[in-house]
């Protein structure tokens, strides 16, 4: 239904003409699809991604848990009488309480996110769009959070599948701009949040931080929050062509440098990048978090596909 | 300014300065666009500053550099437009000078001037000549002129010729100063001089300067002209001088008087140098080596040698000086002057007269007639039909009475009377002598020319009366014997005394005596009558016959006139003298140096400034971090 609707192209919120390209019919097209390709699949159809997932808060479920000592004011409806019987002590049943998964999507919107052709900013709101569209399809509750000193407000948690059209529209208007710390601005999403629910935080970004990826994602997670890393890049990242005498300056801060780029330059970047690559990696792999590596130019369908192939992002 | 202006010549004052501020404007330009760097935004810059290191350079030090560099464009546009401005105005005279540069091209500038020790294609050393120096020497002269200086170049030989008219182009100057081409000719100083000071009269500060190896006579360096600096620019005296010459001074070559059909020579060789030298004379008619001779010369020595007896199958003779094994004289080393070493000459045609022979038959006065070859036509006739030929008498180059004499005696011709008596004789007879002997003898006439009548033996004589002006060329204690007699359109020679009855004509004494009467008596010596054509001269101008134009002789060697062949030979005997005068004496004062050049010293300034300019930009490049920006 919501292909159906999404035959045209999603209207801007600030009315603006629509942009082609990152939301529009064929956008929507490929992503039903890719449900449906995510569906088939065998961890789908063993319901690893229903939102009436076991969540770890003991409460008013239906699946035993444990006993707790009665207090004062305890529901006597879950008082262990077997138990008491038993050993001549009241004991309260406790249940893992069933609840749906909160799914909290924060995408990088800094100026950095802005560079490529297309933007790493386009790739990285199709493949939320697509994430927060798996997860409405599945009965979670999806909020997306730009990430950004310019960045719009956060798009409150939603539920359904009806859902998805604000959130594209939402989406849409997110602009690249301003600087990021990624610990500060994950500061802020959290300190945002009126309840410190469990849920999942995707956080889709280039993870350029002077003050690293660490403190960001070691937040998250502090905030009981599971993680998934996905890092885009765009192709003249990944392998610049600049040489010569050049004025070097830095999108998000300013900063400019005179600089003489050489082969050997050149060959020194590229070990630095993928140093920082290799160092986002390690640090995921070391806590269990899942990590992806994306590039600017592939479709988000291949993506987001390479993604569920690759287990970890769903459990 | 159109473009060929700009590259036809330097650049003025105005244009230098137009040049500079439009070239120091884009440079300005250029270096305000290369500080701008490409400017290339980066996600992370953190990135590519780790990458590059450490900052190498401070602010200051970068724009030290980038000063540096400015600066170094600028001077770079500073020497290229140097490069194209006329250096010499920096010395500009406010008043120019009219300069004529007179350069010899005589014989003896064809001198060699030592091996340079240049190995050419073959592998043998090349040598200049003086003229070659000379030209050098001009060229350094018109490439030193100041900006307001105007230079005539002429050449001078035995004539002088203006190669260009007054200007200032240096290229122009240069080109007339290579056309400048060596000359067989005698140079002709005063000729020269006087055509410098026609063409300098009325220009500002008149200006000789004569480019030359000083080989000029007394008389010819008596007078300067007045009012115009002569300076000297010698050529010739540089560097150690190895060999003098030895020259050809004098070649000629004549038909023997009493036997036409042979043949003399004689050639004069002089050694100009300080060391002796041995030569071999060869001399070759047409083709064909005739004769060969050495010929040792000791310093300064001059020699004549003669050839008696030529085997000239060829009218045209040729002396050649060679090494002593046979090579040419300048391929020896020694010899500096190779014009000289070769010497014309021209074998004269056997000369055709016509004789009346009148008398009864004579067998010795036909013999003696026959012993002159085919060069002699002889009539006979007896002397009634001799009478009635009277009129015809001027027609022959002599006519010879034998034993007759008809009258009345001639008062037109040529004649020889053999005991002449008789009514008809011109000479009056007064009497006889028996067995004269002859005893007095006119060597130094013609008719006694080789004669040898000593002992000749005569039986009798007659005693002939002498006129006022007739000669008594030989005689016998006052009797003449051989008379001559010149009147005006009338000579004529006689014997007092029968041949028949003496033993002259057993003599060859007789024959000479036909042959010297039959030279003397049209008007010519025996040598003329069989003289060779006129020995001409290079630089002279000579009408070898009277019936052929004047031609003018360039070159040495042989010369078509008409119907006839002459030869030529150098000019003057001092062209052959190859000792270069260091210093130049004119009109009793010693001839001062040319100025030197108005740019001073020897570096080209144009070429030193863009050498300067392709240093500093190769400087430039090693040093300064260009690399293509992309």
């Amino acid at each position: 239904m919501a292909g159906a609707r999404a035959a045209e192209t999603v209207p801007r919120p600030d009315g603006a003409p629509p942009r082609a390209g990152r939301f529009d019919e064929r956008f929507l097209r490929r992503l039903e699809s890719l449900v449906l390709t995510i569906r088939r699949s065998a961890r789908m159809s063993a319901g690893l991604l229903r939102a009436n997932r076991a969540s770890k808060r003991v409460g008013a479920g239906l699946e035993f848990a444990d006993h707790r000592d009665y207090a004062a004011g305890d529901d006597l409806r879950y008082l262990d009488w077997n138990l008491y019987g038993r050993l001549g002590r009241l004991a309260l049943r406790l249940f893992q309480e069933e609840e749906d998964l909160l799914v909290e999507v924060l995408v990088d919107a800094s100026a950095s996110m802005g560079v490529g052709n297309p933007p790493k900013l386009d790739l990285a709101l199709q493949i939320g769009a697509a994430l927060a569209y798996v997860g409405l399809a599945n009965l979670d509750r999806v909020a997306l959070s730009p990430l950004g000193d310019d960045a719009a407000p956060a798009l409150p948690p939603a539920r359904g599948k009806g859902a998805i059209l604000p959130i594209l529209r939402f989406l849409d208007g997110v602009r690249a701009g301003g600087r990021v710390g990624l610990a500060a601005a994950v500061r802020a999403f959290l300190s945002r949040r009126r309840r410190r629910r469990r849920g999942l935080a995707i956080v889709i970004s280039d993870f350029y931080d002077p003050a690293g990826h660490r403190a960001a994602l070691d937040l998250l997670r502090h905030h009981r929050l599971e993680v998934v890393a996905i890092q885009v890049s765009a192709p003249q990242e990944l392998a610049p062509e600049v040489h010569g005498d050049v004025e070097l300056r830095d999108i998000e801060t300013g900063e400019s440098r005179e600089l003489t780029v050489s082969p050997s330059v050149l060959a020194a970047y590229r070990r630095r990048h993928q140093t920082l690559l290799r160092d986002l990696e390690g640090y995921c792999r070391e806590r269990a978090i899942p990590c992806y590596t994306v590039v600017s130019d592939q479709p988000f369908d291949a993506a987001v596909l390479r993604m569920f192939r690759a287990g970890g992002l769903l459990r | 300014m159109g473009l060929g202006r700009l590259l036809s010549g330097p650049l003025s004052a105005s244009a230098v300065l137009v040049a500079t501020a439009i070239g120091a404007a884009v440079i300005g330009v250029l270096y305000l666009v290369r500080l701008r760097r490409r400017r290339v935004v980066v996600s992370f810059a953190p990135l590519w500053l780790d990458a590059a290191g450490p900052r190498r350079t401070t602010t200051w030090a970068r724009r030290l550099r980038d000063l540096l560099s400015f600066l170094l464009a600028t001077a770079l546009l500073a020497l290229v437009v140097a490069a194209t401005m006329d250096t010499r105005a920096s010395t500009a005279d406010a008043d120019g000078r009219s300069l004529v540069v007179l350069i010899d091209r005589s014989a003896s500038m064809s001198a060699r001037v030592g091996a340079t020790g240049v190995v050419g294609k073959v592998g043998k050393a090349r040598s200049t000549s003086r003229l070659d120096a000379a030209k050098a020497r001009a060229t350094a002269i018109v490439d030193g002129l100041g900006p307001a200086d105007r230079a005539l170049v002429a050449s001078f030989a035995a004539d002088t010729v203006a190669e260009i008219g007054f200007e200032s182009d240096g290229g122009r100057l240069r080109r007339a100063v290579a056309a400048v081409a060596p000359s067989e000719e005698p140079g002709d100083l005063p000729r020269a001089l006087t055509f410098a000071s026609a063409v300098l009269r009325g220009r500002p500060r008149p200006t000789v300067v004569l480019v030359s190896d000083g080989a000029f006579t007394e008389e010819a360096r008596r007078a300067i002209p007045a009012g115009i600096d002569v300076r000297y620019a010698g050529v010739g005296q540089t560097g150690r001088r190895e060999g003098g010459n030895v020259g050809i001074i004098s070649f000629a070559a004549r038909r023997v008087p009493a036997d036409p059909s042979a043949v003399e020579a004689a050639v004069v060789a002089q050694n100009f140098g300080t060391r002796p030298a041995a030569v071999a004379l060869e001399i070759s008619a047409g083709a064909a080596t005739v004769e060969r001779v050495r010929l040792e010369l000791g310093p300064g020595e001059r020699r004549r040698h003669q050839l008696p007896n030529v085997f000239a199958a060829d009218a045209r003779l040729q002396a050649r000086l060679l090494t002593a094994d046979g090579k040419p004289l300048a391929d020896g080393g020694d010899d500096e002057l190779a014009l000289d070493d070769t010497a014309f000459a021209v074998v004269p045609l056997l000369p055709r007269r016509r004789v009346l022979r009148v008398g009864g038959p004579n067998l010795y006065l036909d013999g003696a007639l026959l012993s002159l070859g085919n060069t002699v036509t002889v009539d006979r006739l007896a002397p009634a039909a001799a009478e009635a030929q009277r009129a015809r008498w001027p027609d022959y180059d002599l006519v010879i009475f034998d034993g007759v004499a008809p009258g009345p005696p001639p008062t037109q011709g040529r004649f020889l009377y053999l005991d002449a008596h008789g009514a008809g004789s011109p000479f009056a007879e007064r009497g006889a002598v028996r067995d004269p002997v002859i005893g007095d003898v006119r060597r130094d006439h013609p008719l006694a020319r080789q004669l040898d009548l000593s002992d000749v033996n005569i039986s009798a004589a007659r005693r002939l009366a002498l006129a006022p002006g007739d000669v008594a060329v030989a005689g016998s204690f006052g009797v003449p014997l051989v008379i001559a007699r010149e009147r005006p359109g009338l000579r004529v020679a006689a014997t007092s005394f029968d041949p028949r009855k003496s033993d002259l004509p057993m003599r060859p004494a007789f024959p000479l005596l036909i042959a010297n009467a039959l030279a003397w008596a049209p008007g010519r010596s025996a040598d003329a009558a069989i003289d060779a054509p006129p020995a001409l001269l290079t630089g002279a101008s000579a009408r070898p016959r009277d019936d052929l134009p004047e031609i003018a002789i360039a070159h040495a060697g042989f010369h078509q006139a008409g119907d006839m062949i002459v030869a030529a030979n150098l000019g003057d005997v001092r062209e052959s003298d190859t000792t270069p005068a260091a210093e130049l004496d004119l009109g009793g004062h010693r001839l001062a140096p040319p100025d030197p050049p108005a740019w001073r010293g020897r570096v080209h300034l144009p070429t030193l400034a863009l050498w300067l300019a392709l240093a500093l930009l190769l400087v430039e490049c090693v040093t300064y971090h260009r690399r293509w920006t992309t």
